[in-house]
């Protein structure tokens, strides 16, 4: 009986997988139980990590020696570990250098725009506020991409995942590279939200 | 192993080499290939994954990379697949349950060959930051079953192509061997079986063939000189038989005509003294063009011009071409068709002697083997030429030491035989002279004798001279040959005579017992002169040659035997002259020409055995001693005369020895007869006292010089002493001596049987005034008496 043999054969892998996710699992859970820190230092790598995987229009920078500023607006949930992560780090010869603002009108010579615990409320002003810059906004609130954000920080299954809004990238004339595209989910491509 | 063996084996050695060589370098070469192109696909491979996996690596998602990972599935070679982050911990593997990789992982960028898989890391980086590492391992052993096929299907290549080699090399290689093995016979086959005329066929044109012809031109050369050599040996032996010149000249030349070959060839003959140079000898096939040349034998050839004066001063001259020569001899041998010459001297302890000369109708026609060759036989011929020379002296002195040794001997025996011969007669004259001087006495005495016994006592008388002369004559002919040679006058009248008789048993009596008869013709001119001559040699020299005609006449003939004077007028200023023939002929069977002439040599015979050669020599030599002419006429069959020709010598006169009248001045004298034998001594004493004398006989030398000097004091001495000679203890000489010592007028008379001899030794003792031989005739006893004691 050819099959009762395959599936006895089987049953080892399974469990040895089934053992394997489990261990990533507790690991996982583990770190997050120190403390709510290293959510956001990773968040703070991952904002870093943007740098490398999304390019700007060079009018983005205002001389060519002009820092890659990564800002926070609101209050910032990373403390000191987004200096850590950018700390000694370039970005095609260019420096970086973090913002905090609490204005939105500040964004001026923001690369990256992590916006802090917005309510949907207050989230539209700003982002109609940046909208015709060549800003990478992020953010953690939920349903961020959807409603025009680029890319939302998505926590599934205590895993942190990326969702990003293609259009709303095109519409801040950045390219994001398919690689990074590979690894998040997608906003599907629906009609223009009206604005 | 043979060499076609070893050409085969190297062939194949060298091109199986190559071959392996090309198959290991082939495999390498693939090898490296195959690996370099493994190592290029997995780092493109690897490249790709490790840029894909760079945001998984970088916002920390395993499941995406494992997604990534998967996509090696495509590439069965890669068998594992690891993404490490930049602290080197796993991140994602691939398959799922690889188990940790066994061995050193590379650095980034590195590949590594690990038994049978290849290891390589890959960077992953993005925008210049490294976000880990990939490390690919890949199972060659797919490659390297493809490069082991790739092995197998070239090495059956190689082999394939060793076996065309090898077929390929049998015919190329047998155009090495097979003059090689050609060479190789040809050389057995010289060596094996001597045979030189063997020649290595030549199959090729190149350094082979070459050797091939240097081989045979080598085998050319030696099997020349082999058949100069041969020629060398040959005539070296046809010379060693042969001793005297012309004789070797011949076979030279014959050898040269016939082996060498030549087509002229004579020998010149040199005489370095007049500067002559005669034409010895030509070779039998060269004898008509010499002639033609005006070289026939003997014929002398004027030196300067001719060409040959380099060769009489020792040089070898070698004319190659005779055409440039300008010479009228050269130029008449071009004509004769004859176009090289080489003309070597003959040469004896560095004397020229003749030259060979050798010439052929070609020009340039005597190689420099050739000119050797005639160098050293000309050396040769020189060589044996001087020892013929030696030889011919040798045998010379040898026969003169033959010939002397014979007449040594001869003599030897002669004397020994004169000296039994004197002792006979001796005795003989001992025992007859008491008969003989009886029968005088009687005959002169005894008057009342009848006739009768007159007749009887003169015919004793006659018959003891009859043995007394013969006695004598035995002795004289047995004369000794030391004796010096004294002149004395000869009567050859008597001595042909003489000696007619002695010989007579030869040419009458012993043939007359086989029926031949030999009749003698005897003229025997009256008044002959006597000559000066030896008689003793004269006679042995006439009985030679009457013996010689007696023996050229087997069945008989004539002996002839004549004297003759010829005289000639005093005439042109010779003054007048005399001389005395005597001449021996015989109707026999005569000598030829070359009989005649050498029939004066020593031991030249035709008698065989029996003749010792010495007969007519011993003539010669007679002749020669006294000044005579020998001529000899014979024709074969017809006779032989022998004319000897004695000169006279004009105004010698003839010594004659008057006596005194035999009884005229006869005196009473007072004698001492000394004698050992009573008989002689009674018959001496009774003549001599029947003449009147007063006799005293002693019977031995002590005794008689005893009485001689009892006498000599006394009132009556001796006028005279007769002494024998031969006596015990004194003899005569002795007792004349002594005799001469007491009184130096006595004369002494010696009576002996060797009288002669003791003339012809001149052994007269000093003290002796007179001998008379035994017989002694009583006619010279008185006469010697009375000339002695005559009174002074």
């Amino acid at each position: 009986m050819p099959a009762a043999h395959v599936q006895a054969r089987r049953r080892p892998r399974v469990r040895r997988i089934v053992l394997a996710m489990a261990g990533t699992a507790a690991a996982w859970a583990m770190s997050c139980a120190f403390a709510a820190a290293p959510e956001y230092q990773l968040k703070a790598v991952f904002l870093f990590q943007f740098s490398q995987f999304v390019e700007w229009p060079s009018t983005a920078f205002a001389q060519d020696d002009a820092p890659f500023t990564v800002c926070v607006l609101g209050e910032d949930p990373f403390k000191q570990y987004l200096d850590d992560a950018v700390r000694g780090e370039k970005v095609d010869g260019r420096p970086f250098a973090v913002k905090r603002l609490q204005r939105v009108e500040q964004v001026a010579d923001c690369h990256i725009l992590f916006i802090a615990q917005a309510s949907p409320q207050r989230l539209d002003p700003i982002l109609d506020a940046l909208r015709g810059r060549s800003i990478l906004t992020v953010a953690d609130s939920a349903a961020f991409a959807e409603r025009g954000g680029v890319i939302e920080f998505v926590t599934a299954r205590n895993r942190l995942r990326l969702r990003i809004n293609p259009r709303a990238a095109r519409a801040a004339d950045l390219t994001i590279s398919s690689k990074l595209l590979s690894l998040a989910s997608l906003v599907p491509a629906g009609p223009e939200p009206a604005p | 192993m043979t060499l076609r063996r070893r050409l085969m084996r190297a062939a194949l050695l060298t091109s199986g080499l190559a071959l392996l060589l090309t198959l290991v370098g082939f495999v390498a070469a693939q090898l490296i290939t195959l690996r370099e192109s493994t190592v290029a696909h997995q780092s493109s491979l690897g490249n790709v994954i490790a840029a894909n996996s760079s945001a998984a690596l970088a916002f920390q998602d395993p499941e995406a990379a494992r997604e990534i990972l998967a996509a090696l599935r495509a590439d069965p070679n890669v068998v594992a697949a690891e993404l490490r982050d930049p602290a080197g911990s796993p991140f994602a593997v691939y398959p799922a349950d690889a188990s940790p990789l066994p061995v050193r992982v590379p650095e980034d960028g590195e590949h590594s060959f690990e038994g049978r898989y290849l290891i390589a890391a890959y960077p992953v980086v993005q925008g210049g930051r490294t976000l880990g590492t990939l490390v690919l391992t890949s199972d060659m052993a797919p490659v390297y079953r493809q490069l082991l096929v790739l092995g197998v299907v070239a090495a059956i290549v190689a082999l394939v192509a060793l076996f065309g080699a090898y077929l390929l090399s049998r015919p190329l290689q047998r155009q090495i061997s097979e003059p090689i093995a050609a060479l190789v016979g040809a050389a057995s086959a010289v060596s094996g079986r001597g045979d030189y005329s063997v020649r290595a066929a030549r199959l090729s044109d190149d350094e082979l063939g070459r050797l091939t012809d240097t081989f045979n031109d080598m085998l050319a050369r030696i099997e020349s000189q082999l058949g100069r050599l041969n020629l060398h040996n040959r005539i070296t032996r046809a010379i060693g038989d042969r001793q005297d010149l012309p004789s070797i000249f011949r076979v030279v030349l014959q050898h040269l005509e016939d082996d060498m070959p030549i087509d002229f060839g004579c020998m010149l003959l040199y005489d370095s003294a007049s500067e002559v140079l005669t034409v010895g000898s030509a070779g039998p096939r060269s004898a008509p063009l010499a002639r033609q040349l005006a070289m026939a034998e003997g014929t002398q050839i004027v030196i300067e011009p001719s060409g040959f004066a380099r060769s009489v001063r020792g040089e070898l001259v070698y004319a190659p071409d005779l055409g440039e020569a300008s010479f009228e001899l050269l130029q008449g041998m071009v004509q004769a068709g004859l176009r090289s010459l080489v003309a070597a001297p003959l040469m004896v302890e560095s004397r020229v002697f003749g030259v060979l000369v050798a010439a052929r109708r070609a020009p340039r026609g005597f190689s420099s083997g050739d000119c050797e060759f005639l160098r050293q036989l000309s050396e040769h011929v020189g060589l044996a030429s001087h020892q013929a020379h030696l030889h011919s002296a040798l045998q010379l002195a040898y026969d003169e030491l033959r010939q002397t040794q014979k007449a040594v001997m001869q003599q030897e025996r002669l004397r020994a035989l004169g000296q039994m011969a004197s002792g006979v007669a001796h005795d003989i004259n001992n025992a007859i002279s008491p008969i003989a001087l009886y029968t005088e006495s009687l005959l002169e005495r005894e008057a009342g004798l009848s006739e009768r016994g007159r007749g009887h006592l003169t015919t004793i008388q006659q018959a003891i001279e009859d043995v007394a002369q013969t006695v004598g004559r035995m002795r004289e002919f047995y004369r000794p040959r030391e004796a010096q040679f004294e002149l004395a006058r000869v009567d050859l009248n008597r001595v042909a005579q003489q000696v007619l008789e002695l010989t007579r048993v030869r040419w009458s009596d012993v043939l007359q017992e086989r029926g031949i008869v030999i009749a003698p013709q005897i003229e025997l001119a009256a008044a002959l002169p006597s000559i000066m001559g030896a008689e003793g040699e004269i006679r042995d020299a006439l009985t030679n040659l009457i013996f010689n005609a007696v023996d050229a006449m087997p069945e008989g003939g004539t002996l002839g035997i004549r004297t003759c004077v010829v005289s000639r007028q005093a005439d042109a200023g010779l003054p007048a002259d005399e001389a005395v023939i005597l001449e021996v002929s015989d109707t026999g069977v005569g000598m030829d020409e070359d009989t005649r002439r050498r029939c004066m040599e020593p031991f030249f015979t035709t008698k065989g055995e029996r003749g010792s050669g010495l007969g007519l020599a011993m003539v010669y030599g007679m002749a020669r001693r006294h000044s005579a002419e020998l001529d000899i006429e014979s024709a074969v069959g017809r006779g032989t005369t022998v004319r000897l020709k004695f000169a006279v010598r004009a105004g010698e006169p003839e010594s004659v020895v008057r006596l005194p009248a035999d009884s005229a001045a006869r005196r009473r004298l007072r004698l001492l007869i000394i004698d050992d034998d009573p008989v002689i001594i009674d018959a001496l004493r009774e003549i001599l006292e029947g003449d009147g004398h007063a006799v005293v006989a002693a019977d031995g030398g002590r005794k008689g010089i005893d009485v001689f000097a009892a006498a000599l004091s006394g009132p009556e001495p001796f006028s005279a002493v007769i002494t024998d000679l031969g006596m015990p203890y004194v003899d005569g000489r002795q007792v004349a001596a002594d005799v001469k010592a007491l009184s130096a007028a006595t004369p002494v008379l010696l009576l002996t049987g060797w009288g002669q001899r003791l003339l012809d030794d001149r052994d007269i003792p000093p003290c002796v005034d007179r001998v008379l031989k035994k017989p002694p005739r009583l006619r010279e006893l008185r006469s010697a008496l009375a000339e002695l004691t005559l009174p002074a």
